[in-house]
């Protein structure tokens, strides 16, 4: 039998496809999906070690890598190896793995065969007339497998490459597989959100959700820091006078930011990029300007909310429960606050009151410019009640007398408003790490330089990642209302000293655990800001219903 | 909640300069520099699977490495003489200079 004559005709030119991506297919289709049309690729230890191993194979002379392509079967791949053995073409295929479990010989796992017997369809073509064998090398357990080339391979694979297709040229994600243990081993389950998804329909799951980034947060702070790179090292340089260069293992980074007059390097600035490190800009003053990060390939990702937020209904329904949850969670906070504390409990109730009759409100405003008119009554009632949380011993020049910004007047509004631009670099990072577009939202309008789905996102977290920490630090009185701030007639700044001290609270603050409501399991806050924005790209990707659904207790 | 990190003492024997150069600055990207061909990195298995197969590609057949891992109890068994500074149980998740 010829191997053109089972395959489907492609299409003239439409792209083949990597032999290597059926392996994918036959693992799990929407692994396939995500990886070959979305191109989202995540490396894991184990595909790190698996391309350590290739590498190995290499370097010990046994190697015949072959570069092999077939317009006639529609598929392109490198095989590892191809040796003659008496006569028969032996295609080898090397994984770092173990074998699967047969009834009385070892076997090769079916995305093993498949991607085997393709391998073998592309050799046989290439060198026609000879038998050709399979043969797969499972190094962990240190044996090897044989099959033929056979009918039931042959068709196995014109299945697979006429299946994969059909799915990339849909514009549909593919379920989540039904069997999920797979999942558990799965380098894109944090971007799949495989047990999310399963949540919704109702079941109890293990947690998959991706661990924190463990790398670390630079911020340089100090006006006159030079930052530029040294082959792996990031070698942070403070002006003349003010001590050594600093080197940071750039692998150890995860998002530069600098403060104010920071210079980073046209070469640091590519390391960065390279080697998905954020960088991030904000003014001497606090205010957050931008920043670099996130892949390309975002395509497909950007088209969806583009299609999703042109329609005004989605648009109200997000701009509803989002509304929802900050009153809920501004209420929730003094609540919390007073609790046990009844002389502020009675100055505090008729905010609570208040608050707690705009929530219905929210179901039902019918356009955006209600909802904006019901959050700012919120506001107003919750900024008004803020002071009362405040301890007696408190420093008055450290009370808060109403929010102010642009400039802040206040020490307090100072340090809030500094909170709230740290609070927005981390939801714009999220939004270009999850791959959307943060200049299309649902809800603010454009302003400034500051994308409307940006803001959006960050009404989640204002009270649980700044107002929050900033009340407890005062009552606790961790500031000095002299050495932090600089204070004139028009505005307050953050001296250096209280600059160090607010982006200690608030990544201290990111980094506490905190168990989500709804989905059941703890994470940090740093991790919640991501998973809120890949729960909102869910509203329009299958599963709605779970973004802005968190609630503080 | 993060994923596990665990300190690493990674030393070298590299046979060549230039090799040695490459070699060299890419651990410098990983963790600390204690003493010749010595280093200190604390990694999660991702990392340290990564930085075998970078070294791997840097490496050549004459050239030996050796990564060993260190449990906590090892950690405070570590006895130096003039060192720059301790081990930290978990490096600090953010930086302020």
């Amino acid at each position: 039998m010829n191997a053109s004559s089972t395959s489907s005709k492609p299409v003239v030119g439409e792209p083949s496809i990597r032999t290597h991506a059926l392996h994918a297919l036959a693992y799990c289709e929407r692994l396939f999906y995500l990886e070959e049309v979305e191109e989202l690729r995540v490396a894991d230890a184990a595909v790190f070690a698996g391309r350590r191993l290739h590498v190995q194979l290499q370097e010990e002379g046994e190697r015949v890598e072959l570069e092999l392509a077939s317009e006639a079967l529609g598929l392109h791949g490198r095989v590892d190896a191809v040796r003659t053995r008496e006569g028969t073409l032996v295609v080898y295929e090397h994984k770092r793995g173990r074998h699967a479990p047969g009834q009385d010989a070892p076997e090769a796992w079916p995305s093993d065969r498949l991607q085997a017997g393709a391998y073998a369809l592309l050799v046989e073509e290439r060198f026609p007339g000879a038998p050709v064998e399979c043969r797969v090398r499972y190094h962990q357990t240190d044996t090897t497998v044989r099959f033929p080339l056979d009918t039931a391979l042959r068709g196995a694979v014109a299945a697979a490459v006429a299946r994969a297709r059909l799915l990339r040229a849909s514009r549909e994600r593919p379920p989540v597989t039904q069997e999920e243990r797979k999942c558990a081993k799965c380098s894109l389950a944090p971007v799949c959100l495989p047990e999310e998804e399963r949540q919704v329909a109702g079941e109890e799951r293990p947690r998959l959700f991706p661990e924190d980034d463990v790398r670390q947060v630079l911020h340089v702070a100090t006006p006159g820091t030079r930052v530029g790179r040294a082959a792996e090292e990031l070698v942070v340089t403070p002006p003349e006078g003010e001590g050594a260069p600093s080197r940071q293992p750039g692998r150890m980074v995860s998002a530069l930011i600098a403060h104010g007059a920071v210079q980073v390097s046209a070469q640091a600035l590519a390391y960065c990029v390279e080697n998905d490190i954020g960088v991030h800009w904000f003014t001497s003053g606090g205010r957050y300007l931008g920043g670099l990060g996130g892949g390309g390939g975002n395509v497909h990702r950007r088209l969806r909310q583009f299609e999703a937020l042109r329609q005004q209904d989605v648009c109200l329904g997000l701009a509803r429960r989002l509304v929802a949850a900050k009153l809920e969670g501004q209420l929730r906070f003094l609540l919390r606050a007073s609790r046990g504390d009844s002389e502020s409990r009675q100055v505090l109730a008729s905010a609570v009151r208040d608050l707690r009759a705009l929530l219905p409100k929210c179901a039902e405003a019918p356009s955006l410019e209600v909802l904006l008119g019901l959050e700012g009554t919120g506001a107003a009632r919750y900024f008004g009640a803020l002071p009362y949380l405040q301890g007696e011993d408190v420093d008055a020049r450290l009370r808060f007398d109403g929010r102010n910004r642009r400039p802040p007047r206040d020490r307090f509004n100072a340090v809030l408003g500094f909170l709230y631009g740290l609070v927005h670099r981390e939801v714009e990072a999220a939004i270009r790490a999850v791959g959307l577009d943060v200049a299309f939202g649902f809800y603010h309008q454009p302003r400034g330089t500051a994308g409307p789905l940006g803001l959006d996102v960050m009404e989640l977290f204002r009270v649980p990642l700044a107002d929050m920490p900033l009340v407890a630090s005062v009552n606790r009185r961790a500031w000095d209302a002299d050495a932090d701030f600089e204070v004139t007639s028009e505005h307050v700044w953050l001296r250096k000293a209280g600059r160090a001290k607010a982006i200690e609270l608030y990544e201290r603050r990111k980094r506490e655990t905190w168990k989500h409501n709804v989905l059941g399991y703890s994470l940090s806050y740093a991790r919640l800001v991501e998973l809120e924005v890949r729960l909102l790209e869910k509203e329009w990707t299958g599963k709605p219903g779970l973004f802005a659904t968190f609630r503080l207790r | 909640m993060a994923e596990p990190r665990r300190w690493y003492l990674i030393t070298y024997d590299i046979r060549d300069p230039r090799r040695w150069r490459k070699v060299h600055a890419l651990l410098k990207g990983y963790g600390e520099w204690l003493q010749l061909s010595v280093f200190r990195c604390s990694l999660t298995d991702r990392d340290r699977e990564k930085l075998r197969w970078e070294l791997s590609r840097r490496m050549d057949a004459v050239d030996t490495l050796l990564v060993i891992g260190l449990c906590g109890g090892c950690v405070e068994r570590v006895r130096t003489i003039n060192a720059k500074e301790d081990w930290p149980e978990e490096p600090a998740p953010f930086k302020v200079l």
